[in-house]
C-alpha cells in the first residue's frame, strides 16, 4: 500500500485548519480508508482537542524522533473508528525539535500501512510550514471570504507551486455566509477562486455547530444532519475521487426574486 | 390626487433599486483591494524600484518625445494568468529628427567619456557628500560584490552636468528619486569608497 500524504495549510491563523483536518480525516475514515492525522503544530497543539483525545495521548512525535518510542507505539486510536489514529504534536517543544528530514521519513513509514496520512500545519509560512509540507505530495489550502484570509492563502500558494514535491493543491473554503454575500457584503465563491485561480476541493458554510462539536471533541462531521457536516463529507469523497456537486448555498428566497423582477422591469423602461 | 400617490411610490421605488445599483458593494470593494495588493505581492518589484524604473524610462523616452514626465503613470496590472505593464504618457509632442539625433550623439559622446575615465583616475574622484556611509556598514558589505564588478564608471558622471534642468539625484545623476528614497548607485559609490579606503 502507498498512501497519499495531503498537507492542510492556511497561512492566515484563525481560518480553520485544524477542525478541517480532524473533519476531513474523520470522514475519510468514515469512508473505510485508513487514515493518520499527525499535527506539526508543535507547541500549541490542538488537534487532540478536536477529536477528544487529549486524554489518551502517551507518546508525541517528539518522541519518535527522538527515538524514545516506536512510531506505532505513538499513534493513538480514535474512540470510535478504529480505521483513525492521531500522531499527537509536543505541547512543551518548539517547532525545531522537528527537522524537514525527520517528518519526510515519518510519513514515508506510515504511507506503507495507511491509505491516508493528513498533515494538521501550523499557521505561518516559517519552519513549522516548511516541516509541515516536507513530506507531502498534495496540498489543501483553507481560506474563508475576508480579504486578509485570501492574502495569506496567496501567498501559501506561491510557496507551494515553487515546491517540486507537492503536485496538486486545492482550495477549502470556510466559514462562507450566503446571507452576506446575497447582500454583496462578502466576496463570493466565486469571487475567491477568480482571485486566487485555484481549484476548489470543499465550501463549507459557516456553522454555530462547529463550536458545540469543537467543545464536545467530537467533529461536526459525525453529525449528518448539520449542513458543515455534509460539505465536510462531499469535501472527503471529492478525495477520494468521486465527483460531487458543490452545495448551492445561494438559494434564492422570496425577497430575492422580487428585487429581480423589479429589475427586469426597470431594464425595459430605461 | 390617487396617480400622484402611484406616480411618487414608483420613484422611490426607483430611487431605492437605483441607489442599490449605484454604490460599489462592500465585496467590490474587498475583490479590487485584493487584486491590487496581490500584484504586488506577486512580483519582487519594491515600491522604489518601480520608481527608479519609472525614472529610467523617462530619460529613455525623453530622447524621442517631449513628455508631461510628471504625469507618467507606470502600472502592474493582472488579466487572469497574464501580468502586464501598463505605461500611460501623455506626450507632448514628438521630437524632430534633429533633435533626436542630437540626443543620441551627446549619450554616445557621454558613454565615450566613460570608456575613456574607466581607464584613469577612479581613487580621486571622490563625492563629497556620504556621511552615511559608515552608518550602514551591513549594506556595505552587501554592495561591496557589485562594486568590484562595476568599476566606478557612475562616479565619474558626477562632474558632468548633462541635464541641468531637470530635478535629479544628486547621488548618481541619473534617477529622479526624491529625497527619502536613497538612490541605489550611491549606495553602490559608498561601496566604492569603503574598498579604496581598504586598498589604500
Amino acid at each position: 500500500m502507498s498512501g497519499r500524504v495531503i498537507v492542510i495549510t492556511s497561512g492566515k491563523g484563525g481560518v480553520g485548519k485544524t477542525t478541517a483536518s480532524a473533519n476531513i480525516g474523520t470522514a475519510l475514515a468514515k469512508l473505510g480508508n485508513k487514515v493518520v492525522m499527525i499535527d506539526t503544530d508543535l507547541g500549541l497543539r490542538n488537534l487532540d482537542l478536536l477529536l477528544g483525545l487529549e486524554n489518551r495521548i502517551v507518546y508525541t512525535i517528539v518522541d519518535v524522533v527522538e527515538e524514545r518510542c516506536k512510531l506505532k507505539q505513538a499513534l493513538v486510536k480514535d474512540k470510535k473508528n478504529p480505521n483513525l489514529c492521531l500522531l499527537a504534536a509536543a505541547q512543551t517543544r518548539d517547532k525545531s525539535a522537528v527537522t524537514e528530514e525527520q517528518l519526510k521519513d515519518i510519513c514515508e513509514k506510515l504511507k506503507k500501512d495507511y491509505d491516508y496520512i493528513l498533515v494538521d500545519c501550523p499557521a505561518g509560512i516559517e519552519q513549522g510550514f516548511q516541516n509541515a509540507v516536507a513530506g507531502a505530495t498534495e496540498a489543501i489550502v483553507v481560506t474563508t471570504p475576508e480579504m486578509s484570509a485570501v492574502r495569506d492563502a496567496d501567498r501559501i500558494i506561491g510557496l507551494l507551486e515553487a515546491k517540486e514535491e507537492i503536485e496538486s493543491y486545492r482550495l477549502l473554503l470556510n466559514r462562507v455566509r450566503p446571507n452576506l454575500i446575497k447582500s454583496k457584503d462578502m466576496m463570493s465563491v466565486d469571487d475567491v477562486v477568480e482571485i486566487l485561480s485555484a481549484d476548489l476541493i470543499g465550501i463549507i458554510p459557516e456553522d454555530t455547530g462547529i463550536i458545540t462539536s469543537t467543545n464536545k471533541g467530537e467533529p461536526i462531521v459525525n453529525d449528518e444532519k448539520s449542513l458543515a457536516g455534509r460539505a465536510y463529507m462531499n469535501v472527503a469523497r471529492r478525495i477520494t475521487g468521486e465527483e460531487i456537486e458543490f452545495m448551492n448555498l445561494e438559494e434564492t428566497s422570496m425577497v430575492a426574486k422580487v428585487k429581480k423582477f423589479f429589475k427586469g422591469l426597470m431594464g425595459k423602461e430605461n | 390626487m390617487r396617480e400622484n400617490i402611484f406616480a411618487e411610490l414608483y420613484n422611490k421605488l426607483l430611487g431605492f433599486f437605483r441607489q442599490a445599483e449605484e454604490e460599489e458593494s462592500a465585496k467590490d470593494v474587498a475583490c479590487n483591494r485584493l487584486r491590487v495588493v496581490l500584484m504586488q505581492d506577486r512580483t519582487n518589484l519594491t515600491p522604489q524600484l518601480l520608481e527608479r524604473m519609472r525614472g529610467e524610462l523617462v530619460e529613455l523616452l525623453s530622447k524621442y518625445l517631449e513628455m508631461d514626465k510628471e504625469a507618467l503613470e507606470l502600472n502592474l496590472d493582472q488579466e487572469g494568468e497574464q501580468m502586464a505593464l501598463m505605461l500611460s504618457i501623455p506626450v507632448i509632442r514628438a521630437k524632430d529628427e534633429a533633435e533626436i539625433e542630437k540626443a543620441l550623439a551627446e549619450e554616445e559622446a557621454k558613454e565615450d567619456a566613460e570608456e575613456i575615465d574607466e581607464t584613469g583616475e577612479s581613487e580621486e574622484v571622490q563625492p563629497q557628500d556620504f556621511e552615511k556611509t559608515d552608518e550602514n556598514p551591513a549594506e556595505d558589505s552587501d554592495t561591496d560584490d557589485v562594486a568590484e564588478e562595476k568599476p566606478a564608471e557612475k562616479v565619474e558622471e558626477k562632474p558632468v552636468k548633462k541635464f541641468p534642468d531637470k530635478e535629479i539625484c544628486g547621488d548618481c545623476r541619473e534617477c529622479e528619486l526624491s529625497d527619502d528614497i536613497e538612490c541605489e548607485k550611491k549606495q553602490q559609490s559608498s561601496g566604492i569608497k569603503k574598498q579604496t579606503k581598504k586598498g589604500s
